[in-house]
């Protein structure tokens, strides 16, 4: 979504218009933090404190931008400051060293590529689905979430992620290769 | 057109698979037609990313009522606050409580585990935060079951709410969960005789009673053999507060 574009006359107007966009957007906001999280109830307090966070900051938005991509970036910040400064931290499977360990696999095929068809005709596609997006490393899991799902560009995921476009790219690539090889891993294939 | 090496395709995969290879898709067309290799990799993207396309929407979650709830109160809050114009978003006690709460997200985690003033402080910043994003609650009353039942339901926790009757005072206005050193506290927020007041219930801490004066705020401290209890109000009131610990201690049991 790109708020702002029409400018407002007022304060106040702007004010309604930040409102009414950022709650048009709570359910993406609320589905990213979740997929960060995990947890539905961590979820819930890291969207109220990238809200409150977004609130305080609203003035420094720039109008006729992606307040979606704005209010990622404060997610994103959020649950990383979070994770640092609390003892629920832990070391995961994250990073650039999942970058470079998975760099010597990359060119490791299955001899047969599955249709997208194929996988999308099977009943328990969804739970497959999030259970292979969960297991993604959090660096791979943020990048396929903010492309594939929330379409965001590359150049918002980066300025969201503070990270290079090819970094994105990279996280990306990898990531739905991982995706992909959960999937066709999975019991349930034909 | 320019030949382009397997490492350059690997580096465009992602573009690939999103349709939006620009200049460079005569080149990529090319490569994948001679180099089985990407082009099984470049179909490996291309299946995963229409996958997720296709199963988007039912991959997202709905945000739970409650939380849109709050997230609709903060902003109204933001923007009744605004309507007061600076010399109101600038008050001596706004400042202040801004410099509490980021010093305290910075340095006050870590510390709390090691002295009940610690955790006093740390509560304080949760009850001015909590009831900056919760505290507008217009005439609402949560009553006992529902407050119990939204603290099992949605954070985990089973525990014995205390409530009173709204005439009589005590309002009962939202039920949260925040975070300390040690674990997490359930935090209730109340208006008595319309002045604000938290109560947080520590399963499973063991601290000893005590009275407190941190950060602007009085605390008072008392326990179970389950829980420890801190309640917390503005400074300059304490017989009050001492008065509405004794009635939801009375309650709560």
């Amino acid at each position: 979504m790109v708020f702002g574009r029409g400018r407002a006359e007022t304060e106040a107007g702007a004010a309604d218009e930040f409102s009414a966009a950022a709650l048009e957007l709570l359910d993406a906001i609320y589905g990213a933090a979740l997929r960060l999280t995990r947890r539905p109830d961590q979820a819930q307090d890291l969207v109220q404190d990238t809200y409150l966070k977004a609130i305080r900051a609203r003035r420094s938005f720039t109008a006729g931008t992606n307040l979606k991509a704005w209010l990622y970036t404060i997610l994103h910040n959020t649950w990383r400051n979070q994770r640092r400064d609390g003892a629920r931290a832990r070391v995961e499977f994250d990073s650039d060293i999942v970058e470079r360990a998975a760099e010597g696999a990359d060119r490791v095929f299955a001899p047969q590529v599955e249709s997208p068809e194929t996988l999308l005709l099977r009943e328990t596609i969804d739970p497959e689905l999030q259970a292979a997006l969960d297991a993604l490393p959090e660096s791979f899991r943020e990048a396929v979430w903010l492309r594939d799902v929330e379409e965001l560009t590359y150049q918002e995921i980066a300025d969201a992620l503070g990270i290079p476009i090819g970094t994105v790219m990279s996280r990306l690539s990898r990531g739905r290769k991982q995706l992909y090889e959960a999937l066709t891993r999975s019991p349930k294939s034909p | 057109m320019t030949d382009l090496t397997c490492q350059q395709v690997e580096a465009l995969l992602p573009a690939i698979a999103g349709g939006d290879a620009g200049e460079h898709a005569a080149a990529i067309a090319a490569h994948l037609a001679g180099c089985a290799a990407c082009r099984q990799a470049a179909a490996v993207q291309v299946t995963a990313r229409a996958v997720l396309r296709a199963r988007a929407a039912h991959l997202s979650v709905p945000a739970p009522p409650g939380l849109r709830t709050r997230a609709e109160a903060q902003l109204r809050g933001s923007r009744d606050r605004d309507a007061l114009g600076w010399r109101g978003r600038f008050s001596a006690f706004a400042a202040a409580a801004l410099i509490v709460m980021v010093i305290g997200s910075i340095a006050l985690p870590v510390l709390t585990a090691r002295s009940t003033v610690l955790l006093a402080a740390q509560l304080a910043l949760d009850h001015l935060k909590c009831f900056a994003i919760d505290g507008d609650a217009g005439d609402a009353h949560i009553t006992k079951p529902e407050a119990e039942a939204t603290l099992t339901r949605e954070y985990g926790f089973t525990i014995s709410v205390p409530d009173r009757n709204p005439e009589e005072g005590i309002r009962l206005v939202a039920v949260r969960r925040c975070l300390y050193g040690d674990g997490r506290a359930a935090h209730l927020l109340y208006l008595v005789d319309g002045t604000q007041v938290s109560l947080f219930i520590m399963p499973g801490l063991d601290r000893p009673a005590a009275e407190l004066n941190v950060f602007d705020h009085d605390q008072i401290v008392w326990n179970d053999v389950h829980n420890t209890y801190m309640l917390v109000g503005r400074s300059g009131r304490r017989g009050w507060l001492q008065d509405v610990a004794s009635r939801l201690r009375n309650e709560g049991k």
